[in-house]
């Protein structure tokens, strides 16, 4: 039980957060597995617009990205900003404004996205007024994360902080860009981009928030949770400081990446590919960095699940950071764009290094806030197992799929027509779709035994009286 | 001319103001990334940059200003 820590930070924002991140991931990953058994067994549409695919796959890429991810980095910032800097967050009250009113915005994106409310932008398909309570509450939290930091106690700002501090400003700025909108009602909305520029700013969005809300902000989880976990130091501080500012630096020149062969001039879908190369060098230094940190203690992967998670989000981190690139090359592209070799580069990302990352941190939040051991060692262990799976079985499905399909568009018969209908292409991806959505599946009930995992931790402390018996400890000066 | 001076031929007289920015971007952007690592990677600030690896396990320290000269 650490009372000095309960008595001095406030851990009870970063408890909620928890809580609800893990929520969330069930929620989301759920929804996730239900879309792809639609698109491998399309009568669980029941004929309900409010099911369909196009309606509920929003509403899975917004669950998991910004209900359970951003959960998942309120809660790791607000706790490791507090622990590295030897102080208390700067406002409680405007930290349970974020809380209040990020979990507002998703119950609006839960009810607008099945109603077909959506203003066709990936990844930031709510409409404006919710695009507006995103910015307030974005800048809320930037702002107490920002005064935390300075009537900090310690004189240097650890390197966690600058991840979370590199995202906090990258995605105010991507998103009040890319929202920029002319509403015409209070449900309807047309983009001030049209066109190849249209494209252009939705794609500088769509990989910046995987740049720097999906990368940036979990290195930051990283670089703090590797090390507390492992109970030694990150490998080296001077690498991580290289990929701080080459990840800043870089980041942002790959969207056009997404715009190969398309109307977007051809130079612009090259500079993206070049960067793109450019960035395997600091994006592995980091991976190297964090599974290094284990360097001598290598045995701590017996015993430690937590520890499991962590490192094993770091081998899909290096993977998704090399396979990205290749992809972006043009001639690779031509092969693996629009197909479903693509889902599986964001899912071995997604799942693999996102979540897989997020759950370690998780994990290490809940004994050290609710002052407690986990309910069950046992279901850490089969969570952890049933993720790798889940996730290995998926993307395993979309390479051998994507490829596949890849092959088939471009088939020629020997009097230069294409040799497959698309339709043919379709029923070839079945098994594999089918195999998805059993992947998935996998995920998802590792997720349901974190969440009764969580839970009964939840309750354990409760019953123990664990976090008010620290509350109202004596604590030495 | 060889085909390496025409791949690199550029015709200065068409760049519009929005190419000078943007090459200015990159290459500053490049010449602080050359710096950066210089700055990481240079011997003597090794000892100055290492000592903050120590940071997430002395954090019950740092209120007491015992760490980082706080």
């Amino acid at each position: 039980m650490d009372a000095a820590a309960e008595q001095k930070y406030n851990l009870g924002i970063v408890r909620w957060f928890t809580v609800m991140a893990v929520v969330y991931l069930v929620v989301g990953t759920l929804v996730g597995t239900y879309v792809a058994s639609e698109l491998a067994w399309p009568f669980l549409n029941f004929d309900i617009p409010y099911l369909t695919f196009g309606r509920l796959r929003p509403l899975h890429t917004n669950a998991v990205i910004f209900a359970f991810g951003g959960c998942a980095l309120m809660a790791t910032s607000f706790y490791s900003v507090q622990r590295t800097c030897g102080v208390r967050l700067w406002s409680d009250k405007l930290a349970w404004f974020v809380f209040i009113g990020w979990n507002l915005i998703i119950v609006s994106a839960v009810i607008t996205l099945p109603l077909g409310i959506n203003q066709a932008k990936e990844y930031a398909e709510l409409e404006w007024p919710i695009d507006l309570a995103i910015a307030v509450v974005w800048l809320v939290y930037m702002f107490n994360f920002i005064m935390t930091l300075a009537t900090r106690k310690s004189s240097h700002i650890y390197v966690s902080n600058w991840f979370f501090l590199g995202m906090m400003v990258m995605i105010t700025y991507l998103h009040v860009v890319n929202s920029l909108a002319i509403p015409v009602d209070l449900f309807k909305s047309y983009s001030l981009f049209s066109g190849v520029q249209d494209a252009m700013i939705q794609w500088w969005w769509g990989h910046n928030a995987v740049g720097f809300y999906l990368t940036a902000g979990f290195l930051g989880i990283m670089y703090y949770f590797v090390p507390k976990q492992a109970g030694r130091p990150v490998y080296s501080y001077r690498l991580s400081v290289i990929h701080f500012w080459a990840l800043m630096f870089g980041y942002v020149w790959l969207g056009a990446h997404h715009l190969q062969y398309t109307a977007l001039p051809d130079w612009t879908g090259s500079l993206g590919a070049a960067v793109s190369i450019a960035m395997i060098i600091p994006s592995w230094g980091g991976a190297v960095n964090g599974m290094m940190t284990l360097s001598g203690a290598w045995d701590k992967l017996r015993t430690d699940y937590v520890l499991r998670f962590l490192i094993m989000s770091l081998a899909f981190y290096a993977m998704s950071t090399f396979e990205g690139p290749i992809m972006s090359i043009k001639t690779v592209n031509a092969l693996s764009h629009y197909t479903d070799w693509t889902v599986g580069h964001v899912h071995s990302g997604a799942l693999g290094w996102v979540a897989m990352v997020a759950i370690g941190a998780i994990y290490h939040m809940m004994t050290r806030t609710f002052h407690t051991e986990m309910w069950s060692t046992k279901l850490i262990n089969a969570h952890f197992w049933t993720a790798t799976i889940g996730t290995v079985v998926y993307v395993v499905a979309m390479w051998v799929s994507g490829i596949m399909q890849g092959l088939m568009w471009r088939a020629y018969d020997e009097y230069g027509t294409l040799a497959y209908t698309f339709a043919e292409s379709v029923e070839a991806m079945h098994p594999y779709y089918a195999m998805r959505a059993i992947g998935g599946m996998i995920f998802v009930t590792g997720a349901l035994l974190m969440l009764i995992n969580v839970l009964m931790t939840v309750r354990k402390a409760a019953s123990e009286g664990s976090v008010r018996a620290a509350s109202t400890a004596a604590v030495s000066a | 001319m060889n085909s390496l001076a025409e791949y690199f031929h550029t015709d200065w007289e068409a760049m519009t103001t929005n190419d000078w920015v943007g090459l200015v971007m990159t290459v500053v952007t490049f010449l602080l990334m050359v710096g950066l690592y210089f700055y990481a990677l240079r011997p003597k600030n090794r000892d100055k940059l290492e000592k903050n690896r120590f940071i997430p396990m002395d954090e019950d320290r740092i209120d007491s200003g015992e760490k980082n000269g706080g």
